[in-house]
């Protein structure tokens, strides 16, 4: 390979039970470049980053770092090595300052009447205010991580690494959580790190991020290199196509809905959050059958709360709730799963999923106190089985060690799949999806797509609820509009442009 | 002496060894590890404690207020290598720490019962199920001690009193203002952070687990020389779960579980103070006793809402596991 790479990866291979993650992977980064790393979910990027910052080994092949080859056996070493790591996980203590999550380990000193050993707080404050200053990230160190948004811990996780002298920034996925705004923010500071001199790696599969910050960009397939390309010249349907490794259609194609009886009502609903406020006020819609209600809103607006409401999940404060001409508005969980209700959660890790089970339970998790799972009180595990294997065929869930996979260890766009085909196989008169595509790639993402659709077609009423205005533009047959907890407007999808949205979710316009 | 002034005097006494045994409980469980040991942490750091007195008897003059001094050193030493079970149990093998709690405790209250009856009937030659101590000496503050009704505070005090807040002001300003405090506090909230700063969490969590164990022992010894003048199996009565209790009320801070364990001391003098008053059989203050005991469940109920336990209380850490 050419000199002047500050990382080089040579034949990198890493195999874990019943996977290579990683197959014969070399590529080199150059210092001071913004290097993305792209692929879909379980293409092998994380992994491969992190065996650069320490966390795993490879089984074979080398790491040259600054012309050097290293073995880096942990963090602590990648660290020494000028190192760093945002993960898509933050690694924070919640009750403590920004300050002092950024000095954990390597904590200014002083001495109280020059005797007993201290930290030094002040000192502290006043290091990440300054370094906060310089790269315009824009913190409060006295603020406690549990006070903070999403986006803020992530830069708090950014001067962790600065404080520790990171020349080499890893950065994994992290724009999955943030809203638009916070992902034009993070992108200015990420060139503004370049420009300082600093070395940085993104870890996306969002092709659009890619295109407006990274110097060049390695493709990843299946644990396989594809190529490496230089970001401005290629075009995005070219990276697409090798990402995905096949060619992209980009435009749903949606057939017209034939709308059939009501399925859902909603009527004069409020929803009040944990303190009595009222987060969905005098809500109301509804839904027929074969027809995606999408509900469009900046997060946090009473969008989730609406959903939760109508999946029993939140109790309502008033109002009323009608399934199929049924008074749902009190009714207990299993009772609305019974009744029709499925429900794709937006947390798909601690709502959507028991991450300790494996994936045969996780499958019938709605079902499981049902003929043929249980009988007269007891479970029937070859029912949980040989149900597992015909969803992992149908719904091609990828994983380890089939319906034995503990779901902790798939990748979200598995971990997705595998919730989507439990809720599809209900089938429910009416089906609630929260954020379905969040943190997935391209290729998950027209794989959801295309079910939503399927199962309009099929009859079902669908509720969905994105933050993504695309999603909403291309899926919906009929729209409503949420800001601070009310529906501004509904309409027909056909009748309403994007820009006229995003007008009604900043509170701009009124109807 | 009025009662009012015994009341405060013995509400003290019993006030300070709970709050000492209390504050290894929240080094240990702010670290992240459940621990329900404390009661047999204390039983043996008095064991060790009693033992060592009872075969030096010989070297001290009589009355002299040494060995008691020793026995303290003792306790915590016993107290302390007595928690490396439950330190290598919950750290190094993972184990249930709820378990491995009750497990330490069952096996403390058998093992001490078993070897104080033998070492006095081999050793000794003088068959009994306990070690004697003799009670400590007490002392007055002069000046303060005169102070009318809040003078009882600086009256006929043990000399442990002053040594147990002497250590719990130590154990505070490390908790909250030393680097290994800090990263104690934060393994008990998100371990996987302190991994990520580059500190063994394990290390932490296993120092934690000792100074626990050395303050058990610490608090044990001191309910020996006060309420009872005797190491036997009667040192197992249950105040090492007051201690729990006690800083699970405090929400596992160190000011406000002093403030639950003088209640659970007063409570306790208090109800003595009540049988006399009453005039009631000595038989009844046992039936005060269960005051404490009736408290926490009182206080259980109003106070559960607001309590904060560590995040990560009771985890067993896996490095791979997000």
């Amino acid at each position: 390979m050419a000199e002047g790479y500050i990382v080089e990866m040579r034949h990198i291979t890493k195999r874990f039970p019943g996977i290579i993650a990683n197959d014969d992977i070399s590529l080199g980064i150059k210092k001071g470049e913004i290097f993305a790393l792209l692929g879909e979910n379980g293409a092998g990027k994380s992994t491969l980053m992190s065996m650069l910052f320490g966390m795993y080994e490879p089984n074979e092949g080398e790491i040259w770092v600054r012309g050097k080859r290293e073995r880096i056996v942990s963090p602590s070493y990648a660290t020494k090595l000028n190192i760093g790591m945002v993960h898509q996980h933050f690694k924070l203590v919640s009750n403590y300052t920004i300050a002092e999550n950024i000095i954990l380990g390597i904590e200014p000193k002083r001495r109280l009447a020059g005797l007993l050993p201290m930290v030094d707080l002040k000192s502290a404050n006043e290091k990440t205010a300054a370094l906060s200053e310089r790269y315009g990230l824009e913190v409060d160190p006295t603020r406690k991580i549990e006070d903070v948004n999403v986006s803020t811990q992530q830069r708090v996780e950014i001067l962790k690494m600065l404080y520790r002298e990171a020349e080499i920034l890893i950065f994994d996925e992290p724009t999955a959580v943030l809203t638009p705004q916070e992902i034009d923010f993070l992108l200015k500071i990420i060139r503004g790190l370049r420009d300082d001199g600093k070395t940085v790696i993104l870890i996306t599969h969002k092709l659009e991020e890619i295109k407006r910050v990274a110097d060049r960009c390695a493709i990843l397939n299946r644990g396989r290199l594809i190529d490496v390309l230089d970001v401005p010249t290629t075009s995005t349907q070219t990276m697409a196509n090798l990402m995905v490794g096949r060619q992209v259609d980009f435009s749903v194609g949606k057939p017209p809905a034939h709308f059939g009886r009501e399925v859902l009502r909603v009527d004069h609903l409020t929803v009040k959050n944990r303190t009595g406020f009222p987060v969905v006020k005098d809500t109301s819609f509804s839904i027929r059958s074969g027809e995606i209600f999408a509900i469009a809103g900046v997060s946090g607006n009473g969008q989730v709360e609406i959903a939760d409401a109508v999946a029993g999940l939140t109790p309502a404060a008033s109002g009323t709730m009608i399934l199929n001409g049924k008074d749902i508005t009190h009714a207990a969980v299993r009772e609305r799963t019974d009744l029709g209700i499925s429900y794709i959660p937006e947390d798909r890790q601690s709502v959507g999923l028991v991450l300790d089970f494996d994936l045969a339970d996780n499958l019938a998790l709605k079902t499981y106190y049902r003929s043929p799972f249980c009988e007269k009180g007891i479970l029937n595990p070859a029912a949980f089985d040989a149900y597992g294997e015909k969803l992992i065929g149908e719904y091609d869930i990828r994983s380890g060690q089939g319906i034995r996979t503990g779901v902790r260890s798939m990748s979200g766009g598995n971990q997705q799949k595998a919730i989507v085909a439990r809720e599809i196989e209900l089938e429910s008169p009416l089906m609630i999806f929260v954020q379905p595509t969040r943190g997935l790639d391209i290729g998950a993402i027209e794989n959801i797509h295309r079910q939503i659709l399927a199962e309009r077609d099929k009859g079902r009423a669908i509720l969905l609820i994105s933050l993504e205005l695309d999603e909403i533009m291309s899926l919906a047959d009929t729209i409503g509009v949420i800001y601070s907890g009310e529906l501004l407007k509904i309409a027909p999808a056909e009748r309403l442009t994007t820009n006229e949205v995003g007008q009604f979710m900043m509170g701009v316009k009124q109807a | 002496m009025t009662i009012l002034t015994t009341a405060i005097i013995d509400g003290l006494s019993f006030a300070l060894p709970l709050f000492i045994m209390a504050i290894g409980g929240i080094y240990s469980e702010r670290s992240g590890v459940t621990n329900l040991a404390i009661e047999g942490l204390q039983g043996m750091g008095a064991f060790v404690g009693a033992l060592a007195v009872t075969l030096l008897a010989g070297v001290f003059p009589a009355g002299s207020q040494a060995p008691m001094y020793l026995a303290m050193l003792f306790a915590m030493l016993g107290g302390m290598v007595y928690s490396l079970v439950h330190a290598v149990l919950c750290v190094k093998f993972r184990a249930d720490q709820v378990i491995s709690g009750v497990v330490i405790n069952i096996l403390a209250m058998a093992l001490t019962t078993f070897l104080t009856s033998q070492i006095n009937a081999t050793v000794l030659g003088a068959p009994s199920n306990k070690f004697v101590l003799g009670t400590s000496n007490r002392f007055s503050i002069p000046g303060l001690s005169g102070i009318p009704v809040l003078g009882a505070v600086f009256t006929n005090l043990y000399p442990f009193e002053l040594i147990i807040v002497a250590v719990a002001f130590i154990a505070w300003y490390v908790l909250y203002r030393t680097p290994f405090g800090m990263h104690l506090r934060a393994c008990g909230d998100n371990p996987h952070a302190v991994d990520a700063a580059g500190v063994e969490v394990s290390l932490v969590r296993f120092r934690a687990i000792m100074i626990s164990g050395a303050l058990s022992g610490l608090g044990g010894i001191c309910f020996a020389y006060s309420i009872s003048a005797q190491f036997s199996p009667g040192i197992y009565m249950g105040y090492g779960y007051l201690a729990i209790a006690g800083l699970i009320f405090g929400n596992w801070q160190i000011l406000p579980t002093l403030g639950a364990c003088l209640i659970f001391g007063f409570a306790r003098s208090g109800g003595f103070a009540l049988t006399q008053v009453m005039g009631l059989k000595a038989a009844f203050s046992d039936l005060f006793m269960i005051l404490p005991y009736l408290i926490t469940l009182l206080l259980l109920v109003f106070f559960s809402k607001s309590n904060h336990p560590p995040r990560a209380l009771g985890e067993i850490y896996d490095k791979g596991k997000r």
